[in-house]
């Protein structure tokens, strides 16, 4: 189990984060829910360790943490396979290690035919696949997946759904950011709605459903539907 | 070890694709030494030629006197008139009007101490005495210099390198917003790689890259500078000296170039902050324009230029024959 209580974040006078407490059970596809500035992003920068809470404890120890963020975080210039073996080195690995896990994540992203080309010459999707095959290098106990298919094709969605599907195991804890309902519902165990940093729904997906015929309906209801932006 | 291989590798192959960067480090130093080594050649040697007349009693015998050292007599205007029109269309520099109270009429444009060393000639032939005797009578000895006298390229060498090291603030910057603006730096924290290591693996490819810059542009004075006509580059004795100074003029450059990775929020305010500092601390420094022709309050203005400390110890090293007692004020 993978815990976070009463964690609290403010950007100045702002507060982000009210006193967020989550419980994400092991081999768990995690779903976190909310509309813009609910604190989704804020909640992921904590656990992977780019901010200290201002109050509260996320038991994350000395996980391996597999960050796929929301920007496509790699070097344009670079090739793909250069991404990969920077971002393998300076993770450490190295030699016969570093190339099998290379080896792993492109069969796992499908980016064999792609491998020389430079990232910033890839399709939206292609880019999307190396974002998550970087993040998975070091085969990370602990998988934060902040939109990860946002702005690809159905196709390229639907092969990031299955993929992101497949990584699920009883070792690994996978918590997925999306705004698209549809994806969370197809993929996720568990789920937490929040908003304005704080939360609003929590557990396993068919009780946040609570016979409702959809995510969306219940998303609707509880955070309320005035445009936040 | 091996995360900062990584590292400094990718910082490698960013900027060894990154031809604009490229450019500005090593193309614009090796440009403006060629060029303002050329263009100011005359100014320090005995090459420069000023056109000088002479009206009156005897002037084809004063003009003959006068010659040498760089003057040159041209044709006598018809009269004071003609030659005052011929010195203010600027065809001719300098024109002595010769009689009991002699007047020498002058090109505004004609730097002051060819004015004063003309006037000096005049006033040798005047007294009677030969401009030569003058020159002889008390010898000068540029004190350290390798040749016993400062040449153009000597003087330019060191400051365009100093400019050009600096300029590695554009490529730096450059790439440390885009990992911030990108989330490449919020991923590596996130793999828990240590900031230090970041800064390492920034600090060290650019570090090498000023020494090569360096390495460049000596070669540049050295070879292409006298292949365009100009004087070569005279090596300085102290090699360690020499690169005990690149080494602290880029750890200078590396600072202001995280400076600005760090103030500026865009790649726009990063490209018009270094750029635009960089100019104006070698137009301050004494890179531009030396600082000995500066008023004293514009020169202790120019102390505030790292690049005027880094000029310092580069004079120090290669015009002055200094030792490192000698060059340790340029850095404290």
């Amino acid at each position: 189990m993978l815990s976070i209580d009463s964690v609290s974040f403010s950007y100045g006078e702002i507060k982000v984060l009210d006193g967020v407490s989550l419980a994400i059970p092991d081999g768990s596809i995690f779903g976190l829910l909310g509309p813009n500035g609910a604190g989704k992003t804020t909640l992921i920068s904590i656990l992977c360790g780019l901010r200290p809470p201002a109050a509260g404890r996320v038991a994350v120890e000395r996980r391996a943490i597999g960050l796929v963020p929301q920007e496509l975080a790699f070097y344009p210039m670079l090739t793909v396979r250069e991404n990969l073996r920077f971002f393998g080195g300076v993770q450490n690995l190295g030699g016969a290690r570093l190339r099998e896990r290379l080896d792993a994540v492109v069969a796992f992203a499908r980016l064999e035919g792609v491998l020389e080309r430079r990232a910033a010459e890839l399709s939206g999707g292609l880019k999307r696949r190396l974002n998550l095959a970087i993040g998975l290098l070091t085969e990370p106990d602990l998988v934060l997946l902040d939109e990860p298919t946002v702005g690809v094709d159905p196709q390229s969605r639907a092969f990031l759904l299955e993929s992101i599907g497949a990584l699920r195991s009883p070792a690994r804890h996978i918590l997925y950011t999306s705004h698209y309902m549809e994806e969370v519902q197809a993929i996720c165990d568990h789920v937490a709605i929040i908003d304005a940093g704080r939360v609003l729904a929590a557990g396993p997906l068919a009780a946040v459903l609570g016979g409702a015929p959809s995510l969306e309906e219940v998303f609707l209801r509880l955070t309320n539907r005035g445009l936040r932006d | 070890m091996r995360r900062l291989l990584a590292l400094w590798t990718k910082e490698w192959i960013a900027l060894s694709r990154d031809l604009h960067g490229l450019a500005v480090l090593f193309l614009m130093p090796a440009a403006f030494i060629a060029i303002m080594s050329l263009a100011l050649s005359d100014t320090f040697g005995d090459r420069v030629r000023v056109d000088f007349a002479v009206l009156g009693p005897d002037a084809a015998k004063i003009a003959g006197e006068l010659e040498g050292d760089g003057f040159r007599a041209a044709p006598a205007p018809a009269n004071a008139a003609a030659a005052r029109d011929l010195v203010r269309q600027g065809k001719l520099s300098l024109v002595l009007l010769a009689g009991p109270r002699p007047v020498v009429l002058a090109d505004p444009a004609l730097p002051q101490p060819q004015v004063l060393a003309f006037r000096m000639r005049a006033l040798a032939v005047t007294l009677g005495a030969k401009p030569a005797d003058l020159t002889q009578a008390i010898e000068v000895e540029v004190v350290g210099m390798p040749r016993g006298r400062l040449s153009s390229v000597q003087q330019n060498v060191p400051a365009w390198l100093i400019f050009g090291m600096f300029f590695v603030v554009l490529p730096l910057a450059s790439l440390f917003i885009v990992e911030r603006r990108d989330g490449t730096l919020a991923r590596l924290v996130a793999q828990r790689v240590p900031f230090p290591l970041i800064l390492a693996g920034k600090i060290g490819p650019y570090f090498l890259i000023n020494l090569a810059q360096a390495a460049l542009m000596l070669l540049v004075g050295r070879s292409v500078v006298p292949w365009l006509g100009g004087e070569a580059l005279a090596l300085p004795a102290r090699w360690d000296l020499l690169l005990l100074a690149t080494a602290c003029t880029s750890i200078a450059a590396l600072g202001w170039g995280l400076l600005v990775a760090v103030g500026a929020r865009t790649l726009e305010q990063a490209t018009v902050i270094g750029g635009v500092g960089n100019i104006l601390a070698a137009a301050l420094g004494g890179i531009m324009v030396p600082r000995f022709v500066m008023p004293q309050a514009m020169q202790r203005w120019a102390d505030l230029s790292p690049m005027a400390w880094a000029l310092d110890a580069f004079h120090a090293v290669m015009l002055r024959g200094g030792s490192s007692a000698t060059l340790a004020p340029s850095f404290t």
